[in-house]
């Protein structure tokens, strides 16, 4: 078998057995020498011979330990004689391709791009699905969230009392943490800072093992009632507010009016689970929402993390948990019917939306590799056609078959590893990019960093590459050697089962292609759709911006009043402001929930349907281009201490008032029993809300009768609307220094930030798309360019014979558009069949989308055409003197 | 033979050994031949040693084997120096030289 493998791999070291008799041989030597000197000197031939063994000294240690010897000194021959082999193979390789230095430059780009592009994806992937979140033990961790069996809504909040509930009655975790959103407003010295935060109870921080950075975190009982108030910053906010002085730890700081101690500041790398932007953290007190009857099953507002005991599966825990909720669902049906809980591992919930996305640009771009991989396995099968003679001649002076096949997979290795670096260069880049463009839509994106990991990746996809592009043209060459030997260099015997393989490696790459363009085409109308679609507002010329009240002296609704009057007359009063409006959110952001009860009307079975809430201004509907449908709009009439009124958007009206007037009904909105009836004074049209959800059944209400100390404000403008802003700012300062200008944008702006998730992705699918376009039509190029060429003769008859130029030319193109039309079938075919995997990245789009397809096979017969028209022409001129002659 | 012959040191078999090749290749019983001549039989190197420093240094690659016909045109293994081992040589030449001329000095006065 050694001997078998050494003889496959021409080299010559010696066998063991071979090193033996070589040893026997050189000791005999010695023995017959030496027997016959002491012949010489008047022993007898049996006496010299014993003596010569006798006066040799130990024969058998000796002859171990000179085999020992000689296999080391075979081994090391063998490897200096591999490592020189592989040597002379890079120099050849290097000399080669700095011969052809065309060819290698395009086969260099091709795999830089194909590779950078797999390793920046990769690195991506790596960071946010592979690698461990900045969590203690992130596999253990788990996000619960309130779900609606009736809805399908299953990322919403719990109550306080049902997560008590939970809490105390599970097993499978080691405990439970209850978290709400609750930011502030920082006063200190210079301008008050608007900070994102959370309310969280003394469990969440342990349960998410966070070590702190500087002091410590809450400590069991600073979350209850009466306890001295504390905070807990995060580091960009320490950072960022407090100049990163860590003589803050143990300070009193004013937030939102109230004096807090900082008692520590959280790590660089960690963020908060599914609620990033939180920057302050203080502790969450679960009494008073425990107290109050009508809050605590029915106000959802707690988000949950548990850490799993060990031993505990996520499977488990989720049918415990939802095995409480069942009973609490028949012990409170009124508060609790088709009320559930979703829980998921931590990853997915920080992660789980990107998921299918970075799966699908995986698969992207590795089509790209293996694209460009065919393009330079095609480029070298025509290069191993003008190499023939060099192969042979190199074949001639004793170089095996396994040498040269050896030699060319160095070549392509060497090619794969410059391209790869080159590669490596681009994907550093395109990941600094990519996260630079999704920092603020993935949390996680700081994670993302090209590691050992990440360099291990690509080192496999390049050597990968490097033996899938080599290996096709390697065994080319290496059968081509001996009819080589025997026409050396003429016609092109061998050229046609090269030829055919090369024409399978373009159909390939066509297909390939074609897949990637549906795709792209797909995201492409996808975010075409979202971006144009009806919102049932406008989002052009319209600033928006949050301003929240802090302070005692707005406690009253009077206050709240006031201020809004008069930044609404103030605002309005300023040039190019059309008009001026707030609401509690923007409907980009989604908005607060509350139950509907109508007055006159049965009671439903269990809980009361759940519509959107939102308080409004008087002039909101048309600062937001909102249609009215039917009665009025809010006015200062509707005061805090005039009768209740609500207005209904059409879809909440048709799901309740079948004859679509409800004006002068009346409803209750929210869990309170004791809450006045509200009449019905208007209808408005839908509004979508969020990214893509459709739009909610939504009730308004005047935002004079709910304060909420704070409103998104909307300003339609018919300027510019950011050059408005800093007048915005001059008017909020002027009532009240205290009140900061929060999340200023225009409304395009906060769509384009919404869809960046979207747009992202549809971008890289778009740039690989269009990398596949190009590298597919030079390799159809390459192709047609080399069966031009090797056709001369064959022209050259044919013209010889009276064809007219015309059906040269079409010979050609036909040639081209055979290989075209077997790859676009077959690529639309898998387009077809591959497609469901993006349909949860679609909007508006079917996966099987026939405009797509049909305009993806356009392109691509298009370009398929382009890159024919060169070599057909070539054909065209073909001399049939000169092409005979040649022979 | 008068006195009984001085058992050598492994370095200094490997000495000699490089030393003889010096002035041409030679096979295993030439050395051993040549050794014991140069030296008048002060110097016996057991065989079964030499052998043992031949295949070590040609390990070391300070000698290099090739298979040639001997005088009376048998195969036979012989051993030539390499560059390198003529620079272990020189080295080796002059550390000898320098220990014999230290040990002279401590004997001189007797």
């Amino acid at each position: 078998m050694t001997d078998r493998l050494r003889w496959y791999l021409r080299l010559p070291w010696r066998s063991s057995s071979r090193l033996r008799a070589d040893l026997d041989d050189e000791l005999r030597f010695y023995f017959d020498m030496r027997t016959r000197e002491l012949v010489e000197q008047g022993m007898s031939e049996a006496a010299a011979r014993r003596e010569a063994v006798r006066e040799f000294g130990d024969v058998e240690y000796t002859k171990r330990y000179c085999l020992a010897e000689d296999a080391m000194s075979s081994r090391e021959e063998r490897r200096t004689d591999l490592v020189a082999e592989l040597r002379q193979d890079i120099a050849h390789s290097w000399r080669t391709f700095r011969r052809a230095p065309s060819f290698a430059a395009v086969a260099l780009v091709t795999l830089a791009l194909g590779i950078g592009a797999n390793t920046a994806i990769f690195s991506v992937v790596n960071g946010l699905l592979l690698r461990d979140l900045p969590f203690g033990d992130a596999d253990g961790l788990v996000r619960i969230w309130g779900s609606h069996k009736d809805s399908g809504v299953d990322r919403s909040q719990i109550s306080a009392g049902d997560f008590i509930d939970l809490r105390t009655r599970q097993r499978s975790f080691t405990t439970l943490g209850a978290f709400s959103w609750g930011g502030g407003t920082y006063i200190g010295t210079g301008d008050p800072v608007r900070l994102a935060g959370a309310r969280v109870d003394a469990n969440v921080f342990t349960v998410l093992g966070v070590r702190p950075y500087l002091g410590r975190t809450f400590a069991a009982g600073e979350d209850s009632t009466g306890a001295n108030p504390t905070i807990v910053l995060g580091f960009n906010a320490w950072r960022r507010v407090f100049g990163g002085d860590s003589a803050v730890v143990g300070k009193s700081i004013n937030v939102s009016g109230r004096s807090r101690t900082v008692i520590g500041v959280l790590p660089p790398s960690f963020f908060f689970p599914t609620m990033a932007e939180a920057e302050i953290f203080t502790p969450l007190d679960l009494t008073p929402m425990l107290r109050d009857v009508n809050r605590i099953r029915k106000f959802h507002n707690l988000g949950a993390v548990g850490r799993l005991r060990p031993g505990a599966t996520l499977a488990q825990a989720r049918s415990e948990l939802s095995g409480i909720m069942g009973q609490l669902e028949r012990d409170f049906p009124a508060s609790n019917s088709n009320m559930s809980v979703a829980t998921v591992s931590m990853r997915d919930a920080v992660v789980g939306d990107t998921r299918p996305a970075l799966l699908v640009l995986l698969g992207a771009s590795l089509l790209v590799l293996l694209i460009a991989c065919a393009n330079v396995a095609g480029m070298l099968l025509s290069r191993a056609v003008s190499r023939r003679q060099e192969l042979a001649v190199r074949a001639a002076l004793g170089a095996g078959r396994a040498r040269l096949v050896r030699q060319m997979m160095t070549e392509s290795l060497v090619l794969a590893l410059c391209g790869g670096a080159v590669g490596l260069g681009l994907a550093l880049w395109g990941t600094r990019a990519l996260v630079v463009s999704a920092a603020d839509r993935l949390p996680a994106a700081s994670q993302v960093t090209v590691d050992a990991t990440v360099l291990l990746a690509a080192l496999v996809v390049t050597v990968a590459s490097g033996v899938v592009f080599g290996l096709v043209p390697a065994i080319a060459a290496s059968r081509g050697i001996q009819l080589a030997l025997k026409d050396a260099g003429r016609g092109a015997s061998g050229g046609v089962s090269r030829h055919r393989m090369r024409t399978v490696l373009v159909t390939g790459q066509l297909a390939l292609a074609v897949m990637l363009l549906v795709g792209a085409g797909l995201l492409v109308r996808s975010l075409v759709s979202l971006q144009n679609r009806d919102l049932g507002y406008s989002i052009e010329s319209t600033l928006t911006f949050e301003v929240i009240l802090v302070g005692d002296r707005y406690d009253s609704a009077t206050a709240q009043d006031q201020f809004f009057d008069a930044l609404y007359t103030r605002l309005a009063a300023l040039p190019g402001v059309v008009a001026v409006g707030g609401s509690g959110n923007i409907p980009m952001r989604g908005g607060a929930m509350a139950s509907l009860a109508i007055d006159g009307r049965p009671q439903p079975e269990g809980r009361l349907p759940e519509v959107g809430y939102q308080p409004v201004s008087d002039d909101l509907f048309r600062a937001m281009g909102v249609a009215l449908k039917r009665g009025r709009t809010f006015g200062p009439q509707d005061h805090n201490d005039a009768p209740s009124v609500v207005i209904l958007s059409e879809s909440l009206v048709r799901a309740f008032w079948p004859d679509g007037d409800p004006i002068g009904a009346r409803v209750r909105l929210g869990p309170n029993p004791n809450d006045p009836w509200m009449t019905v004074v208007g209808v408005v049209g839908d509004v979508k809300m969020g990214v893509a959800n459709n739009s909610r059944p939504t009730a308004y209400v005047s935002a004079r009768q709910d304060h909420w100390g704070g409103m998104a404000i909307v300003v339609r403008t018919s300027t510019d609307p950011m050059s408005l802003l800093p007048a915005v700012r001059r008017e909020v300062r002027a009532i009240d220094p205290t009140i900061p200008v929060d999340e200023a944008h225009s409304m395009k702006q906060v769509q384009s930030k919404q869809l960046t998730d979207r747009r992202l992705p549809m971008q890289l699918m778009a740039a690989f798309a269009l990398l596949a376009l190009v590298l597919a039509a030079v390799g159809v190029y390459g192709v047609m360019a080399y069966s031009v060429a090797a056709r001369t003769r064959e022209i050259g008859v044919r013209v010889a014979l009276g064809a007219q130029p015309k059906s040269v030319f079409g010979m050609v193109v036909r040639q081209g558009l055979g290989a075209a039309a077997a790859g676009l079938t077959l690529g639309l075919l898998g387009a077809a069949a591959l497609g469901r995997v993006l349909t949860s990245l679609l909007y508006g789009v079917k996966p099987t989308d026939v405009s797509t397809f049909l305009g993806v096979a356009g392109v691509l017969l298009a370009v398929v055409l382009a890159a024919c028209l060169v070599p057909a022409r070539r054909a065209v001129r073909v001399d049939p003197l000169e092409a005979l002659r040649s022979e | 033979m008068t006195k009984p012959p001085i058992d050598l040191l492994q370095g200094t078999v490997d000495v000699l050994i490089l030393r003889t090749l010096a002035w041409e290749p030679m096979h295993g019983y030439g050395v051993s031949r040549f050794i014991r001549q140069r030296t008048e039989g002060v110097l016996t190197i057991e065989s079964a040693a030499l052998y043992q420093a031949l295949h070590r240094l040609e390990r070391k690659k300070w000698i290099r084997a090739e298979w040639g016909l001997s005088e009376n045109n048998r195969r036979a293994k012989y051993y030539s120096l390499t560059a390198e081992g003529r620079k272990q040589l020189r080295e080796e030449a002059a550390t000898w030289r320098t220990y014999a001329e230290a040990v002279f000095k401590v004997l001189e006065p007797v």
